[in-house]
C-alpha cells in the first residue's frame, strides 16, 4: 500500500568533504558500528582520517571512508570474514571497478 | 504485493539449519555478486538473496516468517485492495525484532514485502518500548549526470517511508525530496541530508540520509577520482600541423586549446584544475582522436593523393614486419 503524498520537501544537502567531514562517532553511527570498531579499521589501515597526526578526538573522515566502512561492515556481517580480509576484498572490488571503467 | 518465498530464494528447504542457510547464502553471494557475476540480472538476484538472508539468519524474524507462511498456505488473505498479499494485523505478536547490531539501515534496498513485515514491526516495537533513541541513519544512492555534478542542480528523489496511521497500522508513504545538489560533487562522494533518515523515538531527532553520488555513464567522458577524461576529435591536418581548437567542456564553459604539431592519436592534453574541485582539484584530460575527412570530392581526393606523394617514405606497417624485437 503506497499512499502517494503530493508534497515535495526541498532539502539542502551537504557533501561530506574537507569542509564537512565526519567525526569518529558520526562515522561509527552512520556505518552501524561502534567507535572501537572504527578505530580497528584505522589501525588496520582500511580507512584513514583526513589528518592522522591529530588527536583521535579531532579526527575527521571524508565520505569515502564511510562508504568503505559500510562495505566492510556488511562483509563482516554476511560473510563473517575478519577485518583484514574484508579490507582486502573491498580493495580488490575497487580495483576491478577501476579496471572495468578503463575498459569503458 | 507478492508473498516472497525466502527459502526458495536461498534454495534451501524449510527445515534447513542455520548453518545450511549461511552456507547457501555465501555460495549465492559469490555467484551473484555484481562485481564478479556475468549474469544479466545479478544485481536484482543479489538483492533478493540479501533480503532472504536478512530474515532467515535471524531466529526471531525467521520464526515469525514461518508462522506467517503457514497462515498464508492455509488460505492466503488478500490485501484490502485485492491486489495480493498483506500481512494480517498482529501477525508479529510475541516476536522481538530489535535490529541486530549488524549494520546500517540498508533495508532501504529491500522489497515492499520485507519492509511491510519487518520495518513496521521494528518501528512499532520501538514505540511500544518507549525507548528514547535517535533515528537510524539511512543509505541510498543518487544518480546524476556529469553536467549536474559539475554545475549543481536539483533532482527529485522518491523515497518510500513507513508511517503509522491513527490506528497504529503501518502504511507506506511516498516521500518526495527535491534535493539541491551543490556544484562540484564527484562520483563516490557522499552527500548528507540532515534529519531525512528514519524518525527518532521518544522525542529524539531523526537520523540522516546519506546519498552516494553516482554519475550516469556517458560515452563522451570517463571519470576517475577527481579527473575527467574526454575525447577530442581533430582532423589529420590539425594533428599534424598543430591548431587552436575550441572545445566545449562538460561544465558548459568553452575553452580554446592548442593542439601541438605532430600529435598522434591518443595524445593526452591536460587542462589544469578543470576536473572536479576540492583542496586538490582534479584535471581535465583531452585524448586526441583523429577523424578523417571523407574523400568524397575531387578536391579532397587530390589532397589525399598529394599527401601520399609527399610521404612515400612513410610506412605505417613497419612495426608489423619488425620480427627482430
Amino acid at each position: 500500500m503506497v499512499q502517494p503524498l503530493n508534497m515535495v520537501t526541498v532539502v539542502q544537502c551537504t557533501p561530506i568533504d574537507e569542509a564537512h567531514a565526519l567525526r569518529v562517532e558520526e562515522l561509527a553511527r552512520a556505518a552501524g558500528g561502534e567507535v572501537a570498531w572504527v578505530l580497528e579499521l584505522v589501525e588496520a589501515g582500511i580507512i584513514a582520517p583526513a589528518e592522522p597526526a591529530l588527536l583521535q578526538t579531532q579526527w575527521r573522515f571524508h565520505g569515502e571512508a564511510l562508504l568503505c566502512a559500510v562495505r566492510v561492515r556488511r562483509l563482516q556481517r554476511d560473510m563473517e570474514v575478519g577485518i583484514d580480509a574484508a579490507g582486502l576484498i573491498v580493495a580488490l572490488q575497487d580495483e576491478v571497478r577501476r579496471l572495468r571503467r578503463r575498459l569503458g | 504485493m507478492e508473498f516472497k518465498d525466502y527459502y526458495s530464494a536461498l534454495g534451501v528447504p524449510k527445515t534447513a539449519t542455520d548453518d545450511a542457510v549461511r552456507k547457501a547464502y555465501r555460495k549465492l553471494a559469490r555467484k551473484y555478486h555484481p562485481d564478479v557475476s556475468q549474469e544479466a540480472d545479478a544485481e536484482t538476484r543479489m538483492r533478493d538473496v540479501n533480503e532472504a538472508y536478512d530474515v532467515l539468519r535471524d531466529k526471531d524474524k525467521r520464526a515469525a516468517y514461518d508462522a506467517l507462511a503457514e497462515r498464508v498456505a492455509s488460505g492466503a488473505r488478500a490485501a484490502p485492495d485485492g491486489r495480493g498479499y498483506a500481512p494480517p494485523p498482529g501477525w508479529d505478536e510475541g516476536f522481538d525484532f530489535q535490529r541486530q547490531g549488524g549494520g546500517p539501515a540498508d533495508e532501504a534496498d529491500f522489497s515492499e514485502f520485507f519492509s511491510s513485515l519487518f520495518g513496521a514491526a521494528q518501528r512499532r516495537q520501538a514505540q511500544q518500548r518507549q525507548a528514547r533513541a535517535r533515528g537510524d541513519d539511512q543509505h541510498a544512492a543518487i544518480e546524476i549526470d556529469l553536467v549536474t555534478a559539475l554545475r549543481g542542480g536539483e533532482r527529485l528523489l522518491s523515497l518510500r517511508a513507513l508511517e503509522l496511521d491513527a490506528q497504529g497500522h503501518p502504511q507506506f508513504v511516498q516521500r518526495q525530496l527535491q534535493v539541491r545538489i551543490p556544484p562540484g560533487v564527484r562520483p563516490g562522494q557522499l552527500i548528507r541530508l540532515a534529519g531525512q533518515g528514519l524518525p527518532g523515538h521518544g522525542g529524539e531527532p531523526a537520523g540522516d540520509l546519506f546519498l552516494e553520488v553516482r554519475i550516469t555513464p556517458d560515452a563522451r567522458w570517463r571519470v576517475e577520482g577527481r579527473d575527467i577524461t574526454m575525447g577530442l576529435p581533430v582532423t589529420p591536418s590539425e594533428a599534424a600541423l598543430g591548431a587552436q581548437v575550441r572545445v566545449p567542456l562538460p561544465n558548459g564553459d568553452e575553452v580554446e586549446v592548442g593542439v601541438p604539431p605532430n600529435s598522434r592519436p591518443g595524445r593526452r592534453l591536460r587542462l589544469k584544475e578543470r576536473g572536479f574541485g576540492g583542496r586538490e582539484p582534479g584535471h581535465l584530460y583531452l585524448e586526441l582522436q583523429i577523424v578523417l575527412p571523407p574523400a568524397d570530392s575531387a578536391a579532397a581526393r587530390a589532397a589525399y593523393e598529394a599527401l601520399a606523394q609527399a610521404s612515400t617514405g612513410f610506412d605505417p606497417r613497419r612495426a608489423m614486419r619488425d620480427t627482430e624485437a
